[in-house]
């Protein structure tokens, strides 16, 4: 019973971290906005302080986030090491890609507006996955 | 490196020391999380809707979609990680499996009706205020209830 209470904890984190996600997402899009130009100015405007105030809070919490949603997965059986590797080192590569983008678009390199939106997407695509391939072992395991 | 599971916390005495100092943190964040809210929206909930939704009379502006959601985008942050961590804990106590439920329960639907109805409040009103007020302190009080019975708990080596 004791196990089937953490796989319930489990599943409620991983909807909190989605839901976390969807309003970070529609945060974005109504501060800053989906199209190059508009990331370039939003982010080019900043001071460094003003970005670094951005980026703490995400670099402490998406560390946090992925280090345990990544560890639900890496729990799997039935899923090869080199899906979790390629999960594991894909996600970060994305989020440190995502957040360095910032900081080179407000160093006057305005094309990286472009990187942001590839690795974006790409993260919210592959964690979106990742939280299926979660969701759907840990229903099996509590059905 | 080696890492050692247990299955009583009481058996581990710095895994035990690191988990009371946890639950004191967590337990000072959130009386520091509803003192902020305090500062914020004020202590009453005609206080919290003239804080969110305005007053003309007063001329004060009612807070944008923007500013609400990056307030409980933000908020968010430090409650998901607090819940994860109690709740965490609270599984393991003795308590019965209906206990457990029902905090896990009114814990979570605190959580996430919290953001949700402030977020609303443009549309729902008053209404969306009143329930985002109360499932605010519905999570904290539980929360900190569940995490001092924790921390009693663990303080007599019965954890």
């Amino acid at each position: 019973m004791h196990h089937r209470l953490l796989r319930i904890l489990a599943l409620a984190f991983v909807a909190l971290v989605i839901l976390q996600s969807l309003l970070g997402g529609a945060l974005f899009f109504r501060s800053v906005g989906i199209g190059a130009d508009q990331i370039v100015s939003h982010y080019g405007d900043k001071s460094f302080h003003g970005l670094i105030e951005v980026i703490l809070p995400h670099a402490l919490f998406i560390g946090i986030a992925l280090m345990a949603t990544l560890h639900f997965l890496a729990f799997i059986p039935t899923l090869g090491v080199a899906i979790k590797q390629f999960a594991t080192h894909a996600l970060f590569l994305l989020f440190f890609l995502d957040q360095s983008s910032v900081l080179l678009i407000a160093a006057g390199w305005s094309t990286a507006a472009y990187l942001k939106i590839i690795a974006f997407i790409g993260f919210e695509l592959l964690l979106g996955w990742v939280w299926y391939l979660i969701f759907r072992h840990t229903l099996k395991e509590l059905v | 490196m080696k890492f050692n599971a247990t299955k009583k916390l009481s058996d581990n005495r710095p895994l035990r020391t690191v988990m009371i100092w946890m639950l004191l943190t967590l337990i000072t964040a959130m009386g520091l999380n509803l003192t902020a809210k305090a500062i914020d929206y004020g202590t009453d909930p005609a206080q919290w809707e003239k804080s969110i939704l305005g007053n003309e009379a007063e001329f004060a502006d009612p807070l944008s979609l923007n500013e609400l959601l990056l307030r409980v985008h933000t908020d968010l942050f430090a409650l998901i990680l607090i819940f994860i961590l109690v709740a965490a804990l609270a599984v393991r106590t003795s308590h019965s499996l209906r206990v457990k439920m029902g905090f896990l329960t009114i814990t979570l639907t605190g959580l996430i009706l919290y953001p949700l109805s402030l977020l609303m409040t443009p549309w729902l009103g008053s209404g969306g205020v009143f329930t985002a007020a109360a499932a605010f302190l519905v999570f904290h009080g539980f929360m900190i209830v569940g995490a001092l019975d924790i921390l009693i708990t663990l303080l007599r080596g019965k954890l």
